[in-house]
């Protein structure tokens, strides 16, 4: 039995980071009963341990509560969890596709953000009606009129009806619930029509194979019907339809205007994509529905086991993950300096540090990663096309007739007496200053398009630290844009190290090698012999550090209660000269390809 | 070969870069003396019986004990075990703290030879690194010393210091040398984790030369030694001819000792070559051996191969090398043998000389011991 259409709200959270999105949700979770409070522990819907500890939203989750209103009449919410994160704004955008309205939460202390921003205008591109809340109001610091009016001025919404909160209290929540009855329109879609699907996320359940989570937008899906993938072709039969509570609880059918999973004993997510739709293979829909776009890694970086004995675990590691994270990509490569490992590619840089912190937690690797560069586009003189996402691929100089970097274009939100510190940063950055308006009179929008390559390092750190963390920023990938661009090679002992390698702008390369050359002195310990480092471009060296030679390495006592003490500290030494990875005649440890990564 | 050595674990005060069992509080000096002869008695009867041809009396500071209990101590070594005729007692003293009649009940008790812990000529630094005495009480000392009939001495000496300059580590180098000590051990400093010192460097209060400047110190005073007499015979130990320390040297031929008293350590053929060390609880300590148990807190059997790298890792701290002969009878291997990669990659970077009796490092390969023994090691 279909659920009464005109009773379903399908809806997501839109906050920054720590405005109490989660918290929100647990909190409707209580008022629902969906979960009983002794089963309540905060973030239920951040089941990963880093989603908790980080308080950011990684997967997109979703769970159903029935509301009943003062009206009587008993509704279905839908709510679906999404990322917040500019590194997965596909992600996200397929979320809120999959709804028909968004509660916006503002925090009453720091008002609107950047990445808040970022996603109303995602929401307000997918036509979603959107249902203000300012949150909490318990604190001293709050201005929720302020606020309200902030929202008014920059969105465009009318805020003044907009519930005032406090979900860690959970003052005023329930004029949340009643708000979402008000503001956001039961979804649309004909029961009788084909089969039309969304996919907004999946994941990989042990059992049941790869779950795809789907909004159910015309027909009806159940278990033992075929199903067919209409970006893929692909067919498959469904085993089992559930839906959330937030737990997987199998339903017999989800019909139009529904949220729920689908299993269809599917082997990896990468066969159920984010934004694909799922039809009935035997009556298929005239068309998918729209939006549907192949993701693709924008950043990339070796990825090496610190032991190499651990490849196999690595790749074994790799796999398991993927099997969750379609967006991730990984295939092997070799480094001179770094033997066998792999080249991964990510959604961004808070993609690619969730990737290795899970390898590292989640699998107990240790592991070595070089610095990470985005693709640059290749013209050859002999006029073929390359794709480049790994320095050491660079062709010589000689054959590049040009180069070409990838631009986004940067939204940064400040209170404005950072706005000077902060375009100083982004002219360091290579920034192309597009505009600036004040959102009002003490925090400023400013536009900025920058190359991807100056922000993928340590952009987001600087600019929190220059702004005191009050600075928000995101941004979206623009286009290709010619640039003069330079492979920076280090060379150690005059062996070059293939793992350092970068690819930087002509202008920066002389800066960049000193810096990185002077890192690698501090980090590089003494050996038995002199050790000179140089940053070269082409065969031309820029910088040169030296690393003086160890000229005293010896216990100074070794008498009778020393021996056993002695052994261990050999021991120890010589574990970590295992560790170190031999370039040429010099032994480097694994640290020295992070730090580079760490330059100001 | 083999010796006993004896732990005194008091001290006046703790030195700021002292990690060696020690304590300030002297409460339990009696008690400590009876346990040490509880444990003198529980060791005789329980070890197998050996020669000893030293006897080392080590602390803490040893001469803090009122004399008659060292007399005591000494007189139950000599009753309970095997002491070799002409054996090299020796007791480790504080500079401020012998008088006459002290220096005359060691004799007594057949202490001959005495080892001073001096560190620096110079009083500021002596200051600053906590030690109690100064340098005209560490010479008075001295005296009494030779006047007492001691005629084997060494004298502990430090560089590396905090504020120490060559020129200030030489000068002491100097004035100890003029005292015609028949010893001299000079030592680099080493910041030992949980110290005061360690702490002090950690917060950036306390600085130290570089590793360039103690590496110059080193080999400066080295050389001064040398002039003056005294000759290296392992990494930091030098001495007149013939002088060198038996009890020591013992040590670094992998040889046999007992230890006795609070975290001492022994090793010792006991069904296959054994390493074991006391309890560093001093109530436990007292406890146990009043019930008549050994104080041992752990003992463990050493691996022929891991046997094989003492033996190399000890010896190699010696001038004269790692005696090829000694090596073969010991485990029917010749050493060049056990370890031809290692020797020749050694000798490669000028770090080893093979000869037809030893094998030995070079000065550079003595200055980087610690690398050396990398090569010796299984991967």
């Amino acid at each position: 039995m279909a659920y009464d259409r005109e009773l379903i709200r399908n809806f997501c959270i839109i906050a920054h980071i720590d405005h109490g999105k989660s918290t929100l949700a647990d909190r409707m979770m209580e008022l629902t009963d969906t979960v009983a409070l002794r089963d309540m522990e905060a973030q239920l819907l951040d089941t990963m341990d880093i989603e908790r500890e980080r308080g950011i939203t990684i997967k997109a989750t979703a769970v159903r509560m029935f509301y009943t209103h003062t009206d009587g009449k008993r509704y279905m919410f839908n709510l679906i969890d999404t990322p917040g994160h500019v590194d997965f704004t596909y992600e996200v955008s397929r979320a809120l596709a999959a709804c028909e309205g968004a509660v916006l939460v503002v925090d009453a202390t720091q008002g609107i953000e950047a990445q808040t921003l970022a996603n109303v205008y995602l929401a307000l591109d997918n036509n979603l009606e959107i249902a203000p809340v300012i949150n909490k109001i318990d604190l001293p610091s709050a201005q929720p009129e302020y606020v309200k009016k902030e929202i008014e001025d920059v969105i465009g919404l009318s805020a003044q009806d907009a519930p005032c909160i406090s979900a860690k209290s959970g003052q005023n929540v329930e004029q949340v619930l009643a708000q979402v009855v008000a503001l956001v329109p039961p979804p649309q879609g004909d029961e009788n029509a084909p089969l039309q699907a969304l996919i907004f996320d999946s994941i990989y359940d042990n059992y049941k194979g790869a779950l795809s989570y789907v909004r159910v937008k015309n027909g009806v899906v159940k278990a033992g019907m075929r199903i067919c993938s209409m970006a893929t072709g692909n067919e498959f039969e469904v085993t089992e339809v559930g839906v959330f509570t937030p737990q997987l609880k199998p339903a017999s059918s989800l019909c139009a205007g529904e949220v729920g999973y689908v299993a269809a004993s599917i082997k990896s997510v990468a066969e159920t994509k984010v934004g694909d739709t799922i039809t009935d293979a035997a009556n298929p829909a005239a068309a998918p529905l729209p939006g549907y776009k192949q993701v693709q890694p924008m950043v990339f970086c070796g990825v090496y086991p610190a032991d190499g004995a651990d490849y196999e675990n690595l790749r074994d590691a790799l796999d398991k993950l993927v099997l969750n994270d379609a967006s991730l990509s990984y295939e092997p490569e070799t480094s001179l300096a770094l033997g066998f490992g792999f080249r991964c590619g990510f959604l961004g840089l808070l993609h690619m540090e969730i990737i290795q912190e899970r390898l590292e937690r989640e699998f107990d690797l240790d592991l070595v990663t070089t610095a990470p560069s985005v693709i640059y586009h290749v013209k050859k003189t002999d006029g073929q096309d390359l794709i480049i996402d790994n320095p050491s691929n660079l062709p010589s100089p000689t054959e590049i007739q040009y180069m070409e970097e990838p631009m986004v274009e940067a939204h940064i939100m400040t209170p404005s007496e950072y706005v000077g510190t902060i375009m100083e940063l982004c002219q360091e950055k290579r920034g192309v200053f597009k505009d600036m308006a004040y959102m009002e009179e003490t925090r400023v929008n400013i536009q900025y398009e920058l190359p991807l390559n100056e922000i993928i390092y340590d952009f987001f750190d600087q600019l929190k630290s220059r702004s005191r963390g009050y600075a928000s920023f995101d941004y979206e990938l623009k286009e290709y844009r010619r640039s003069d661009l330079v492979k920076l090679d280090f060379l150690l002992n005059g062996d070059m190290c293939d793992a350092l390698s970068t690819i930087v702008h002509r202008d920066r390369a002389y800066a960049k090698g000193r810096a990185v050359a002077e890192k690698l002195q501090e980090v590089i310990p003494r050996q038995q012999f002199e050790i000179p480092i140089q940053a070269a471009i082409g065969g031309k060296i820029i910088a040169r550090e030296t690393v003086k030679a160890l000229r005293k390495d010896v216990l100074a006592k070794c008498y009778g209660g020393d021996v056993s003490r002695k052994k261990k500290l050999l021991e120890k030494q010589k574990e970590g000269k295992k560790r170190m990875r031999q370039v040429g005649t010099v032994s480097v440890p694994s640290e020295a390809f992070m730090s580079v990564l760490r330059i100001n | 070969m083999a010796g006993i050595y004896l732990h005194i674990p008091f001290c006046a005060r703790k030195c700021c870069y002292c990690d060696f069992v020690s304590f300030a509080d002297q409460s339990r000096r009696a008690a400590y003396v009876r346990a040490l002869l509880c444990e003198i008695d529980l060791a005789a009867e329980r070890f197998p019986a050996r020669r000893y041809d030293t006897v080392f009396v080590g602390g803490g500071t040893p001469s803090l004990l009122p004399a008659e209990d060292m007399e005591r101590i000494c007189e139950a070594l000599r009753a309970r075990f095997t002491i070799a005729q002409g054996a090299e007692v020796t007791l480790e003293c504080n500079p401020g703290s012998v008088d006459a009649g002290r220096l005359a009940a060691y004799r007594r008790a057949g202490i001959n030879r005495l080892s001073f812990g001096l560190q620096s000529a110079n009083d500021a630094l002596l200051r600053s690194i906590g030690r109690i005495h100064d340098y005209a009480q560490f010479e008075h000392g001295f005296h009494m010393a030779k006047q007492a009939g001691f005629s084997n001495i060494n004298v502990d000496i430090l560089y590396g210091l905090p504020g120490q300059s060559e020129a200030d580590y030489l000068d002491t180098v100097a004035r100890v040398a003029a005292l015609l000590p028949t010893h001299i051990s000079a030592y680099s400093l080493i910041v030992e984790e949980g110290t005061p010192l360690y702490g002090a460097v950690r917060a950036g209060e306390t600085l130290l030369p570089d590793d360039d400047a103690v590496y110059d110190m080193q080999a400066a005073g080295r050389a001064a030694l040398a002039a003056l007499g005294y000759a290296q015979y392992e990494i930091s130990n030098y001495a007149l001819a013939g002088q060198e320390c038996r009890h020591n040297i013992n040590y670094w031929e992998n040889g046999e000792y007992l230890g006795l008293g609070l975290a001492a350590h022994a090793a010792m053929v006991l069904a296959g070559w054994r390493r074991w060390n006391n309890t560093a609880d001093l109530e436990a300590y007292i406890a146990k051996t009043a019930r008549g148990e050994l104080p041992i807190e752990r003992m463990q059997r050493i691996e022929r191969k891991e046997e094989m790298f003492e033996c190399v890792m000890l010896g190699l701290r010696m001038t004269r090398g790692l005696s090829r002969a000694a090596f073969a009878a010991r485990f029917g291997q010749d050493a060049l043998e056990a370890y031809p990669e290692a020797a020749e990659a050694l000798r490669a970077l000028g770090y080893l000389e093979v000869t037809q009796d030893a094998l030995r490092l070079t000065e550079a390969g003595l200055d980087m011991q610690n690398s050396a023994l990398l090569y010796f090691m299984e991967d």
